[in-house]
């Protein structure tokens, strides 16, 4: 076999390696409904949480249902997260890549999950510490996913997130609030719908292809 | 001067190729999404995946997901060496070529 090869066969094969690997590594799966959701989630909570407060301003964590609100909307997007999540992957091909951004995410979300119910029953918790902590951890994980999958645009996220974390820390709690909403209508609503056409474009151009 | 290496025939088949490079870097996958990226047909691909079973290379779990039926492919670690040991012999032999 190996006297029938010529150089140009062998960089052939080699190329062929190298373009499979590429592709096998390439993430088949879909996030932008995650963004969306949890952007609606958080403006659901902080529209329930204010419900009848008459300003923003503390009431992102003060207002008269904000110790229902908050977990309740919280537990409900996790819920749901993973219940359409396993519904959706099962019918898809699991990459490495996919795996890495996954465990990324589920890191960061259960730090939450279990990190802000804990301040807010022991009564530690303050508008001005908990944007910068969500904030903070939102821009970890942004970078992270954007590291592995090198997205740019996720990364701009993660300084979007980062950048709210710290100035949350200045300012009134209605100042923090605003800088929180802004956020989360940047990088979770109106980068989720980027990501969702995104994936839209591709799974298109894919079928096409195939 | 060393002696050059042999190329493992169970992987060195085109086809064959593409598939265990696109597993290496999938957790798992579907023979239709494999079907998609290789761009072969049903029966070829059928074929090339029964010999890398065969070989030992890939596993196959077959279910259902809401009703339908889904072939799942997997590399295995003997696979991955065979991939690897191949690349390595496919170096060797492209430096060779290069040098003559």
């Amino acid at each position: 076999m190996r006297e029938e090869m010529s150089g140009q066969d062998l960089k052939e094969r080699f190329a062929l390696i190298e373009t499979m690997i590429a592709e096998g590594r390439r993430s088949t799966e879909s996030w932008g409904w995650v963004f969306v959701l949890w952007g609606v989630a958080y403006l659901v909570a902080i529209a329930w949480s204010s419900w009848g407060a008459g300003q923003l301003g503390g009431s992102l964590l003060s207002g008269t249902h904000s110790d229902v609100a908050w977990p309740v909307t919280m537990f409900a997007a996790a819920a749901l997260t993973l219940v359409i999540g396993l519904r959706r992957g099962r019918r898809k091909t699991g990459t490495l890549l996919g795996r890495a951004v996954t465990s990324v995410w589920a890191g960061i979300g259960i730090s939450m999950l279990v990190v802000f119910p804990a301040l807010g029953f022991s009564g530690r918790l303050e508008v001005h510490s908990f944007v910068a902590l969500v904030a903070a951890m939102l821009g970890a994980a942004n970078a992270g996913s954007a590291l592995i999958l090198r997205w740019k645009m996720q990364l701009g996220c993660a300084v979007v997130w980062w950048a709210a974390a710290a100035v949350a820390c200045f300012g009134t709690a209605g100042q923090a609030s605003m800088i929180f909403l802004a956020a989360v209508f940047v990088c979770q609503i109106v980068f989720g719908v980027y990501t969702m056409m995104r994936e839209a474009r591709r799974a298109r151009g894919e079928v096409a292809h195939a | 001067m060393p002696e050059l290496p042999e190329l493992n025939p169970v992987i060195h088949g085109k086809l064959r190729l593409a598939v265990l490079s696109l597993l290496s870097g999938a957790e798992e996958a579907e023979f239709t999404w494999l079907r998609a990226k290789t761009g072969s047909t049903d029966g070829n691909l059928g074929a090339q995946l029964a010999k890398l079973e065969e070989a030992g290379y890939v596993t196959v779990t077959k279910r259902f997901v809401q009703r339908k039926p889904q072939t799942l492919y997997r590399m295995t670690e003997a696979g991955r060496a065979a991939l690897s040991e191949y690349v390595q012999a496919l170096k060797m032999l492209l430096g060779d070529a290069m040098g003559e």
